[in-house]
């Protein structure tokens, strides 16, 4: 067993032509979604990232707006998942929500210490 | 770790939210500041859908997202240097005791109920009436009123920017309006209700569910009014009775395919007894000692057909003297075509053939779809089948509604 490090992207470019309704049924799904992680319990930890952020360089000498060259590549939230391999983390990934909307998961695997 | 799973938050509870935060922003606010609250409480709804979903939901959802929207717009004033008026800030403490939560949802109800009046201001056109109702009140998408009013989005969205223009030329704070001007904006007030209500209705075309959904923010309206001490008049209570009564024959009228089934046909195991008795309730309550108004005589009607144990057993007398009241009162063609089916019932279809007959000589009944319906099952009923047939072929022809038609040629192919 291993640690996953789920980085989304994206998927909120159409969020604002969407209807109330269809915003409470995608919330809803993340919801489900976690909450089926959280029962089997693969779900270690994960929070929501606010929209916009800095990038500090050089010791703090050149502070930026974040690396963002575009809405598509802001980080809008992470989640650690427990799982055996890289392939299963991928699996677990396809079920987010977030394909609805055209965004992305990175999959990463957290390094132990005991290697 | 056991909590609310949001699966559990109350269904539409972004919907009922959008309208609810907009009608209380703008009176706090002022109308002049719609177009940032309406982006305000979109901002809300986008940080809830991105943080609810990792989370357990707010207790209560509407204060969370009333905080939230409130500060976001406060911050766009202060950058657009708008003044900000002064306001007690002790309501969008997240630590509130009932008691002040109570007073909160008080407050959110009444600026709900102001906000009904701006929409329905007799500068108005009965057009922007009905979208700025949907739109800031009910809190429907422009997609969501297109797919229910048949209509396409972009209409929508330019009839809602156009309705908004006007609202903020005439509509300056957000009241009720008091007394003698109280009783005239209400008969607006309820008249938009009431098109609402008959738009969500309609089995003509749209998407049903949201249809539905309409038919019961209508009802949510009226509930407002009634609510109110100024509002509650016996006519409120007469709408809230017929669209109860209506509301309760909803899923009795389609079939599982989708197609029409008529008053005879319809399998009354599906009304819903709930509905019927609050509306039977409201009823009671519309109780006047004199005038009815046409929402007590259709909530009546509407009464009378839930009631009955089957058609046949339908109280036809009563129904018929409650249409006679209702042309007495004022002259419609259409409720006098109606009150041909009562009459035919009572009186048999020779007699009610006559009357059809006087009818012939207005070209109103000439190019009317339902007159040529009842025509043909008249005619039926006497055994004239060619006839009948003749009739029935002229209703499919006139009548504009699909599914109207095709249950009108399902009824021709079963004639033979």
């Amino acid at each position: 067993m291993s640690n996953f490090l789920f980085l989304f992207r994206g998927g909120d470019a159409t969020w604002t032509e969407q209807t109330p309704e269809e915003m409470q049924a995608h919330m809803q799904k993340w919801g489900a979604w976690m909450g089926g992680l959280k029962e089997k319990e693969q779900l270690v930890d994960g929070l929501p990232l606010a929209k916009s952020g800095n990038v500090v360089h050089k010791s703090g000498e050149v502070i930026t707006d974040g690396p963002f060259a575009e809405g598509a590549e802001v980080v809008g939230g992470y989640l650690i998942v427990s799982a055996d391999n890289q392939k299963d983390a991928i699996e677990i990934s396809k079920g987010c929500p977030i394909f609805e909307h055209d965004g992305n998961v990175e999959v990463r695997e957290i390094m132990s210490m005991n290697m | 770790m056991e909590e609310t799973k949001n699966e559990q938050l109350v269904e539409h509870v972004f919907r009922h939210g959008y309208g609810k935060i907009v009608s209380f922003l703008v009176h706090k606010f002022g109308p002049t500041h719609l177009e940032r609250i309406e982006d305000a409480v979109q901002e809300a709804l986008l940080k809830a859908m991105q943080v609810w979903g990792y989370e357990t939901p707010p207790k209560n959802p509407t204060s969370w997202l009333l905080r939230v929207a409130n500060n976001h717009l406060i911050d766009t004033l202060r950058r657009d240097k708008k003044v900000v008026q002064s306001y007690d800030a002790s309501i969008f403490n997240t630590e509130r005791s009932a008691q002040e939560e109570v007073c909160l949802n008080e407050s959110i109800n009444d600026s709900q109920l102001k906000m009904i009046f701006a929409c329905c201001h007799p500068s108005l056109s009965q057009e922007y009436q009905i979208v700025l109702s949907l739109k800031l009140i009910g809190g429907f998408g422009n997609r969501e009123i297109a797919m229910a009013l048949f209509k396409k989005e972009e209409t929508i969205a330019k009839s809602f920017t156009r309705a908004k223009k006007r609202l903020k030329a005439h509509v300056k704070t957000l009241d009720i309006p008091l007394e003698l001007a109280l009783r005239s904006r209400l008969a607006i007030v309820l008249k938009i209700i009431y098109l609402l209500f008959s738009e969500g209705y309609s089995t003509s075309f749209g998407e049903t569910l949201i249809k539905k959904d309409i038919c019961l923010e209508a009802i949510r309206l009226a509930l407002l009014l009634s609510q109110n001490k100024y509002s509650n008049q016996p006519e409120v209570h007469a709408l809230l009775a017929l669209m109860c009564l209506h509301t309760a024959r909803f899923e009795a009228r389609v079939d599982q395919k989708g197609n029409m089934v008529d008053l005879e046909h319809q399998d009354r195991s599906l009304y819903n007894q709930d509905l019927i008795k609050i509306g039977i309730h409201h009823l009671e309550k519309a109780a006047v000692d004199s005038e009815p108004s046409n929402y007590h005589l259709q909530a009546a009607i509407s009464y009378y057909h839930c009631t009955a144990g089957n058609f046949e057993k339908t109280d036809w007398k009563s129904i018929l003297r409650l249409y006679k009241l209702q042309l007495s009162k004022q002259y419609s063609p259409i409720v006098q075509l109606n009150s041909i089916v009562p009459y035919y019932k009572i009186h048999g279809a020779q007699k009610a053939l006559g009357v059809l007959h006087d009818f012939e000589k207005s070209d109103y009944f000439l190019k009317n779809a339902l007159f040529y319906g009842i025509k043909s099952t008249l005619l039926l009923d006497l055994n004239l089948t060619k006839e009948s047939k003749l009739a029935l072929q002229m209703a499919i022809s006139l009548t504009t509604n699909t599914k109207e038609k095709l249950y009108l040629s399902e009824k021709l192919k079963t004639m033979g």
